[in-house]
């Protein structure tokens, strides 16, 4: 299982608007990061250098990790996708 | 879009399609509302299916008609190190033959199929629509507002079967804002394609018989447990983790599948499959003690959405426990109908109903099951010290052998300590 794969494995209809926003400052000030190891998509990344934390919705299994994962309260948005968009289960 | 029914079910997950078919049963015009295109879209679980008597009685045909894979005729539990295992299997005519006691099922067809007994019951179904928000009036509930389709759908009663983070609940004011990490798992799943055939042989199966299978010690340390479940010609294999204890870790769930899968004894399980869908969902584990307030005026909550989730470790039940609550809740609206009182003087036999049913029983009975599985040495010392034990007990080499209760003290104190291994055994009593 690649992760870099997800999309390989996974179907997605990609929403262009995020449902999950990040007040990305405090994120910065945060001192566990539990969602960039957490989050069984990695969409979350934390870069050492540039003290910045990215995330990209797209492959967002819309799980909920991040969600109770969160202590910081760092999400100015969480929501599911509108109807229609997101992830798009198959079998499983 | 603005219509009205006499009550509105969000989510046609097994909690919400139980309640909407119950209530459309009776009659009532119901809205069964799901953010998927269609039901079961956006779910996933473990994989197994319990027996459903309830679901049974009000679909007399459900075992034959349902879109069911293997029934569970063979469990296992294997405790396992890096590089040893040790297993435990029960089988059993019994669990053999008809009424089955449970059976593996694909969530994307299950859940639609039981939606669309829900709709030829009478319900309609909304899909491509999420719940954005409880509309009130004069205080009242008297909807909901949706986005995907946009617009409101109006009904003087909500049941929230929106899953286990359930936003309906927390606007209704019905569960805390903020989730405790101590009482949530994240599960993630690997289809794998593999011929029938390979499955049977693997794994020593006929006909539809199936087997699922739990594992100890295969979480790198990280409190939680795999499964491995055969399907007709696929293999749910996965892990899950308590979320507490994954966040400081510093692993990952998929690179903790991807070792978990090559562990010497499960590769050989998985070999020849291929990957076909890769999947992951948070799961209530909190048991009793998180269930959030099950009724409000104008609305109840069902299923993950109110925390009906048994997990002691022995059976991992969930859709079971979710349909029973669904119906319950759909007999206590129309009871509301009856009485033409939608305020917590009827909703709150919701509770009532719940409370005398299997399934706040079992809850309650298991309730310290959760402290157990917060004992962190379950997932590591434990399963080495088996192992170990095993291994000793079976090594022949030419030195003189220990006796078993030497071997098992020994084992013991090197693993776990001795202290720690009756406060276990205590903490694990009381909990089951």
């Amino acid at each position: 299982m690649n992760i870099d794969e997800i999309f390989d494995n996974t179907s997605f209809t990609i929403d262009r608007e995020p449902h999950i926003v990040l007040n990305y400052d405090v994120c910065s000030d945060c001192d566990n990061r539990g969602c960039v190891n957490s989050c069984p998509a990695r969409c979350y990344t934390w870069s050492e250098e540039a003290q910045k934390m990215t995330f990209v919705h797209d492959g967002c299994l819309e799980c909920g990790t991040c969600y109770v994962v969160c202590h910081r309260d760092a999400f100015t948005r969480w929501r599911y996708p509108r109807g229609g968009f997101g992830v798009a289960y198959r079998m499983t | 879009m603005s219509k009205s029914y006499q009550a509105i079910v969000i989510g046609a997950g097994p909690a919400g399609s139980s309640a909407a078919l119950t209530m459309a049963q009776a009659g009532l015009d119901v809205a069964l509302v799901e953010r998927g295109s269609y039901p079961g879209e956006k779910n996933m679980f473990g994989g197994i299916l319990h027996r459903m008597t309830s679901i049974e009685e009000l679909l007399p045909d459900f075992l034959t008609a349902a879109p069911l894979e293997r029934h569970i005729s063979k469990k296992g539990t294997t405790f396992m190190t890096d590089d040893a295992s040790f297993n435990v299997q029960h089988e059993a005519s019994n669990f053999d033959r008809a009424p089955y006691n449970g059976y593996t099922v694909f969530r994307p067809r299950f859940d639609r199929w039981l939606a669309e007994q829900a709709v030829k019951a009478g319900a309609t179904l909304v899909t491509r629509s999420t719940v954005e928000d409880l509309v009130l009036k004069d205080g009242k509930i008297a909807g909901v507002t949706i986005q995907g389709r946009s617009g409101q759908l109006n009904a003087p009663l909500v049941i929230a079967a929106d899953g286990v983070l359930s936003f309906t609940a927390q606007k209704a004011g019905l569960r805390r804002p903020k989730f405790n990490a101590d009482q949530m798992a994240v599960g993630v799943k690997a289809l794998i394609d593999m011929p029938r055939e390979m499955i049977d042989d693997r794994f020593g199966l006929v006909k539809d018989q199936g087997f699922a299978n739990e594992f100890v010690g295969c979480t790198g340390g990280v409190r939680g447990g795999g499964f491995l479940y055969t399907n007709y010609d696929s293999l749910s294999i996965g892990l899950v983790f308590h979320l507490a204890s994954l966040r400081t870790s510093g692993k990952t769930p998929y690179d903790l599948l991807n070792a978990f899968m090559e562990q010497p004894q499960v590769a050989k399980m998985v070999r020849g499959g291929r990957l076909l869908e890769y999947s992951a969902h948070v799961i209530p584990e909190g048991g009793y003690d998180m269930i959030p307030e099950l009724f409000g005026d104008g609305i109840l909550v069902a299923g993950d959405a109110a925390a009906l989730c048994n997990a002691t470790g022995v059976n991992l039940e969930g859709i079971n426990l979710a349909s029973h609550s669904g119906i319950l809740a759909g007999q206590t609206v129309i009871e509301a109908y009856q009485k033409q009182d939608f305020s917590k003087k009827t909703l709150k036999h919701y509770k009532t109903r719940l409370d005398l049913s299997w399934v706040m029983k079992d809850l309650k009975g298991f309730r310290n099951a959760p402290k157990m599985l917060h004992i962190n040495r379950i997932y590591n010392e434990y399963p080495e010290m088996v192992c170990s034990m095993m291994e000793h007990l079976y090594r022949i080499d030419g030195t003189p052998k220990t006796s078993i209760t030497k071997l098992i003290l020994r084992e013991v104190k090197e693993k776990v300590g001795l202290k720690n291994a009756i406060s276990d055994a205590l903490t694990a009593w009381r909990a089951l």
